[in-house]
């Protein structure tokens, strides 16, 4: 391998693991709002993302629906299911002194559920794409290629991403997630209401996969197994420290560049694998993350 | 009633259930039952390190693949009588799980979740990619295996040393979990700290209960060599964790009746689930929703209201650990 070609898989790999980097980044964000909020490592996020993609495919086959329609629908009925399966199940679960297994269990009830009701439909059975609204064309950045769909791709989850930054540092419901997230007791007793806090932040989670997922299907399959993305949001969460915000966006770029790399450098059979190695490099090396602070020891 | 003569009453009748079995069913039923054997022991190792010493490790099936490949590979290449390969994969699984457990049992909870989770995927790995031990994708044929000129070829041959080793393993649980040990693994489980300063030392017991549990995972693995000839990576995933795991929660996470009711009950509804394909994974779904949503403790959660108040609930989950078959 040339010098030549190692810097153009190097900015290859920088800019094509940004745009995957995002996306993954988004459902990140997902999963580390939900764990500050309610306490719960959601291993159910991969199925929302799967789950939003089929909503939209069975939409756009089925009803055949304008895209527009199709896309607004999706956002709706994902985060009015998150927020169903938080008021329904996930708060009766926590009132009965559910603990860590306990919650991890019901997300996992919840994966098999979504996973088994798509399997159901049939519609599984043939991966499709998403329909793209941007053009497939090139553009060169630097020596890098990319799409335009991939420009796009970024460009609209920088922009979710600083909506949701604004949505927590300046509006009252992100303030009162915040407040929650650092202490539901004393959160409680300033006059915020627990339940419909943690009702909203899995709404939230609904929509962020629900986003995430129109904006990677246009670009890779869906099949019951996009699932699995969510490995590599956890490792993006697990990162950035797991309880940080900022964390999760950092952590999910950095694995996707990282991830990509793997590809170019090493060989794609490595990439599964990837994830995994830098969820315990980063546990056993700094259990706390980039982001995550200091470890806080538990008193008796 | 008694809660321990009921439990000697169920080994009874579950003892007369395994006596009678082979004179009467065929073979499928059998080879049921012997997976039913190995997922008793499954959850049992993973009732020590989560129920007894409450940590939560997701790491139970790479274990129980090292135990499988450790076994099947020693079997083909010396032909060594069946106890010593499977032996051989409960020493390796601990060494291993030790290792492990040394650089992961200085996190808690979730991350320690996180971390052997990653661990059991990247072991998974392993074993798919690894294609001069393992056969990688195209999966292992295994020997049978031997005992002094005595091949086990089939279901009913396996059958009875499968279930005699389940017993041995049921039996030093319950060894296990009524001594001094099993009651400084509970103390750790309720607070390390409070542990500490009544002289445990609270590292050692975790690290030694997931040692523990790493070696019943890996024997386990050794049993399934008994009586299956064929083993691919794809059944060595995150699910078959995650069968472990809802076996234990199920059954009442910290009680050992808990942990082989569990493993059988949902042994078999995951093997009658395996016929009806489609809807397999809705059903297992609704399950663990409905188990968590209205009985999150499990069917054995200790008895009466003391399961309602949190501290109470621990004392009961401590006791019925104690009281706890045979």
């Amino acid at each position: 391998m040339s010098l030549g070609d190692i810097w153009l898989f190097l900015q290859q790999g920088l800019l094509s693991g940004l745009v995957t980097g995002s996306v993954y980044a988004l459902l990140a964000l997902a999963i580390v709002a939900v764990f500050k909020t309610t306490d719960v490592p959601n291993f159910a996020q991969g199925e929302m993302l799967m789950m939003a993609g089929y909503v939209a495919l069975s939409l756009l086959l089925l009803a055949r629906l304008p895209y527009v329609a199709v896309i607004l629908i999706t956002l709706v009925v994902m985060s009015l299911g998150g927020a169903l399966f938080q008021r329904v199940v996930m708060e009766r679960v926590t009132g009965s002194r559910g603990v860590g297994v306990q919650l991890v269990i019901t997300t996992l009830g919840l994966a098999y559920l979504l996973r088994g009701l798509v399997r159901q439909t049939g519609l599984g059975d043939t991966p499709r794409s998403l329909p793209s609204l941007v053009s497939g064309d090139t553009v060169a950045i630097g020596e890098a290629v990319l799409t335009k769909l991939d420009i796009a791709i970024f460009v609209t989850a920088v922009v979710v991403m600083l909506l949701i930054y604004f949505m927590f540092t300046y509006t009252r419901i992100g303030k009162a997630m915040r407040a929650v997230g650092m202490n539901p007791r004393a959160a409680q007793i300033v006059g915020i209401r627990l339940s419909r806090i943690r009702m909203m932040v899995w709404a939230m989670a609904g929509l962020i996969s629900a986003i995430a997922a129109l904006l990677i299907t246009p670009k890779i399959l869906i099949t019951p197994d996009i699932a699995n993305i969510a490995i590599l949001a956890y490792a993006a969460a697990i990162v950035g420290g797991f309880t940080s915000l900022p964390g999760a966006v950092v952590g999910g770029l950095l694995i996707g560049v990282v991830e990509n790399m793997v590809g170019l450098f090493i060989s794609t059979n490595a990439i599964v694998v990837a994830p995994f190695l830098a969820i315990l490099v980063t546990l056993i090396l700094r259990p706390q993350g980039l982001f995550g602070g200091k470890v806080q020891v538990k008193k008796v | 009633m008694k809660r321990c003569s009921l439990d000697h009453l169920a080994l009874a009748v579950l003892l007369a259930v395994l006596c009678v079995l082979p004179f009467t069913v065929t073979g499928y039923v059998l080879y049921v039952v012997n997976l039913l054997m190995v997922f008793a022991v499954l959850s049992l190792g993973m009732h020590i390190v989560i129920g007894e010493a409450g940590q939560f490790a997701l790491s139970h099936t790479a274990f129980y693949g090292i135990g499988i490949y450790t076994a099947g590979i020693l079997n083909a290449a010396w032909h060594p009588p069946f106890f010593v390969s499977i032996l051989a994969g409960g020493v390796i699984a601990a060494i291993l799980g030790y290792v492990i457990g040394f650089l992961a049992l200085r996190m808690r909870d979730i991350y320690l979740a996180l971390a052997t989770f990653a661990f059991g995927e990247a072991m998974q790995w392993v074993f798919l990619n690894w294609e001069s031990v393992t056969g990688g994708s195209n999966g292992m044929q295994m020997q049978p295996a031997r005992l002094f000129g005595l091949r086990l070829t089939n279901d009913l041959q396996a059958y009875p040393f499968v279930v005699g080793i389940a017993a041995l393993m049921l039996w030093i649980t319950v060894w296990l979990s009524r001594s001094q040990y099993g009651s400084a693994l509970r103390a750790v489980r309720e607070s390390d700290v409070a542990a500490m300063a009544m002289g445990i030392n609270a590292r050692a017991m975790k690290q030694s209960a997931f040692v523990i549990s790493a070696a019943f995972a890996g024997i386990a693995g050794g049993m399934y060599t008994l009586f299956v000839s064929f083993i691919h990576p794809d059944s060595l995933g995150f699910q078959t964790t995650i069968l472990v795991l809802t076996m234990v929660v199920v059954g009442g996470l910290g009680s050992v009746r808990g942990a082989i009711a569990g493993a059988l009950v949902l042994g078999v509804i995951s093997e009658v689930l395996r016929q009806a394909q489609s809807a397999q994974e809705i059903i297992y779904g609704l399950i663990l929703l409905g188990f968590m949503m209205f009985k999150p403790r499990g069917l054995f959660s200790g008895t009466g209201k003391r399961g309602a108040k949190p501290r109470a609930s621990a004392d009961a989950v401590a006791t019925t650990g104690r009281s706890a078959a045979p």
